[in-house]
């Protein structure tokens, strides 16, 4: 997390802010579902492909075409059966009288090659408003998103490659015989790595794209947008959310505590580092890299050279962390999914680096998960798990920095008159938080009286169904006419329960499939802010730096502190805090 | 990143500080405190959600 200590303060705005006004206007456009118009629903969404032509389509049916035979027509809705016999439904305009079952239907959708085009244009727009407000130079912002977007989406589309996306359910779907079961999310590892390879070897076109590397700026404006998915799954299960979200208090308030009274101990015991040095270092390392260190910095009154000089460091180790903690949890802890989670959110130490590799984490534990025992996890839990860690350890660092700056100023550093102002937290406050709470908050509180009422009634809308069918094998098996009578009115009881309970969750159903489609165009441009944060990472992250003289010293404290020490006890308060709780399944 | 100033430069100018009392004491407090807290949490959540685990 950056703070706007750091933001680039040339423009009117820090980067917290925008990413939180970015976030809304987005989440604001999404919610135009509910009204029945998908605003943003011409939005692409890649899936995993064998044949490219279909590797993209629009997130909203709207958008898309149809073809197929007419089964049924009521009043504008019709009912299509396509040529490998599926049924769907769709809304038609204008007269349907002239319409007959058994005569073909066809709707022209939006090309992918243009939802593809207008998203491009559309985040290119919404970014460059938000370049002027920052005060870049928006010529050059242009050209560098327009690079990183195209070239970061080509390594999204080979991630949705099918033999590297697709699970061992998918094989027969695309007709291949082996694939990497790494889900389309690898797509997010291929685009940090070609940020690498650019940004170490290749500094002239690194250069072009210098201006819109801004990986905190669009993993902030991600993160805002994601509130409302996963409001809505909050909502579905609100006992698991809450459950998680205490967990996650309990985990970051370890960390915090003995995290950073570690590592501050080992930099200053054993490699001999200053209180200056020492205290940003402690914070970079053990608790959320480039902010701590800074708001440390200035808590304690250090040089702002110190701050950023750690900061530098901590973007190399993300960058690291993000290719290989997320590959370890899908082969060690895909069994243990909210485990990996917050173990995400407590070893990387960044805000972009731990909620993309809680988001890589989410996909490749599901794939395993269904590879090997068929358990069909829910999609975001993981990823929720990893943002309420980091997010708590975000708002903290306020808080963390205002005792520091106390004992500093009281017992440390003591400067006659001195003192420390409690507007402090507010001003160390990741504002990009309210934006998250607020879409996540908003959703919880449209969809949760639906979601309550859902829950009960599809449960029993299960039991009838296994009623009905039971009767149906009855009714076929005996020829005994009391038996038959008897079951019969029980069969029509059966029938009527489910009528009621389908008419009693019609608007329900509706407001929540609404807040559905809402969740899915935005997580279209959540996806993509959480891909260009995976490039730009990649792009920003020097590994030159680590061959400059005197960082030998300062790398031995990380190495030793993030590789012997923090990421081990973040395994363990992890699995001592959600060992045993698992993300709802899918049937 | 780059910055104008050395790393080098500034690793050579820091001085020796030993450690502080004080400072050992925040260190043992936050430990302390960190350790302890663990116990109590752990129980807190599982009295809270005591399906979880």
């Amino acid at each position: 997390m950056e703070q706007e200590t750091t933001s680039k303060k040339q423009g009117w705005i820090s980067e917290d802010w925008l990413a939180l006004i970015l976030g809304l206007v987005i989440f604001g456009l999404c919610l135009g579902s509910f009204k029945g118009s998908d605003l943003l629903g011409w939005g692409a969404k890649a899936g995993v492909w064998i044949d490219p032509t279909k590797a993209i389509t629009t997130v909203s049916a709207q958008y898309q075409g149809v073809k197929g035979e007419i089964t049924k027509i009521e009043g504008q809705k019709l009912t299509l059966k396509n040529k490998e016999g599926k049924e769907s439904s769709v809304t038609v305009e204008g007269d349907t009288s002239k319409m007959q079952v058994g005569q073909q239907y066809e709707k022209k959708g939006m090309s992918p090659g243009m939802s593809l085009f207008l998203t491009y244009l559309f985040a290119l727009v919404v970014m460059s408003l938000g370049a002027i407000a920052l005060g870049a130079n928006l010529p050059r912002f242009v050209i560098g998103f327009t690079l990183a977007f195209w070239l970061s989406y080509l390594c999204w589309l080979m991630g949705n490659f099918a033999y590297i996306a697709a699970t061992k359910d998918q094989l027969a779907k695309f007709q291949i015989p082996w694939a990497m079961s790494m889900s389309g999310e690898f797509g997010f590892i291929f685009a940090l790595i070609l940020g690498l390879i650019i940004g170490n070897f290749f500094p002239g076109l690194a250069g072009l794209m210098k201006e819109a590397a801004r990986p905190e700026l669009y993993i902030k404006t991600g993160i805002v947008i994601m509130g409302a998915g996963l409001g809505i799954k909050a909502a579905e299960s609100f006992g698991l959310a809450s459950n998680i979200m205490f967990r996650g208090f309990c985990a970051i308030v370890e960390a915090y505590l003995i995290y950073w009274a570690v590592v501050y101990y080992i930099a200053r015991k054993y490699f001999k580092f200053s209180r200056e040095w020492s205290a940003p270092l402690a914070s970079g390392i053990s608790i959320c890299g480039v902010s701590a260190a800074i708001a440390t910095g200035g808590a304690i009154r250090a040089r702002p050279i110190i701050p950023i000089m750690v900061s530098s460091l901590v973007v190399i180790f993300v960058a690291v962390e993000m290719i290989i903690l997320p590959l370890i949890a899908k082969f060690f802890l895909w069994q243990e999914p909210l485990v990996a989670g917050a173990w995400m959110g407590l070893a990387v130490k960044s805000d972009g680096g731990a909620i993309a590799s809680g988001a890589i984490t989410d996909a490749l534990i599901r794939a395993q998960a269904m590879d090997i025992e068929h358990i069909n996890y829910a999609e975001g839990w993981i990823t929720m798990t990893a943002t309420t860690v980091k997010m708590f350890i975000d708002i903290f660092i306020g808080i963390w920095a205002f005792l520091l700056a106390y004992i500093w100023c009281a017992k440390i550093d003591v400067k006659p008159g001195q003192q420390v102002d409690a507007a402090e937290i507010w001003h160390r406050f990741p504002k990009f938080v309210i934006g998250y709470v607020l879409t996540f908050i908003i959703l919880v509180v449209i969809c949760w009286p639906s979601a309550k009422l859902m829950g009960p009634a599809e449960k029993e809308l299960a039991e009838l169904k296994a009623t009905i069918t039971s009767l149906d094998k009855k009714m076929g098996a005996s020829k005994d006419a009391a038996v038959l009578a008897g079951v019969k009115t029980e069969l029509e009881a059966a029938k009527n329960r489910v009528k009621t309970i389908n008419n009693d969750i019609k608007e329900p159903k509706k407001l929540l499939g609404a807040a559905k489609s809402a969740s899915s165009q935005g997580d279209v441009f959540r996806g993509l802010f959480f891909l260009l944060c995976f490039f730009t990472i990649g792009l920003v992250s020097n590994f030159k730096k680590l061959m400059e003289e005197g960082i030998g010293k300062l790398a031995a404290v990380y190495c030793i502190s993030l590789f012997g020490f923090i990421i081990w006890v973040g395994l363990f308060i992890s699995w001592l805090f959600f060992h045993g709780v698992k993300p709802p399944t899918i049937s | 990143m780059d910055q104008p100033t050395k790393l080098s430069e500034e690793m050579k100018k820091m001085e020796y500080e030993p450690l502080l009392p004080v400072e050992l004491s925040l260190i043992r407090w936050s430990i302390g405190i960190g350790v302890g807290s663990l116990f109590f949490l752990y129980w807190l959540s599982q009295y809270l959600f005591p399906g979880g685990h």
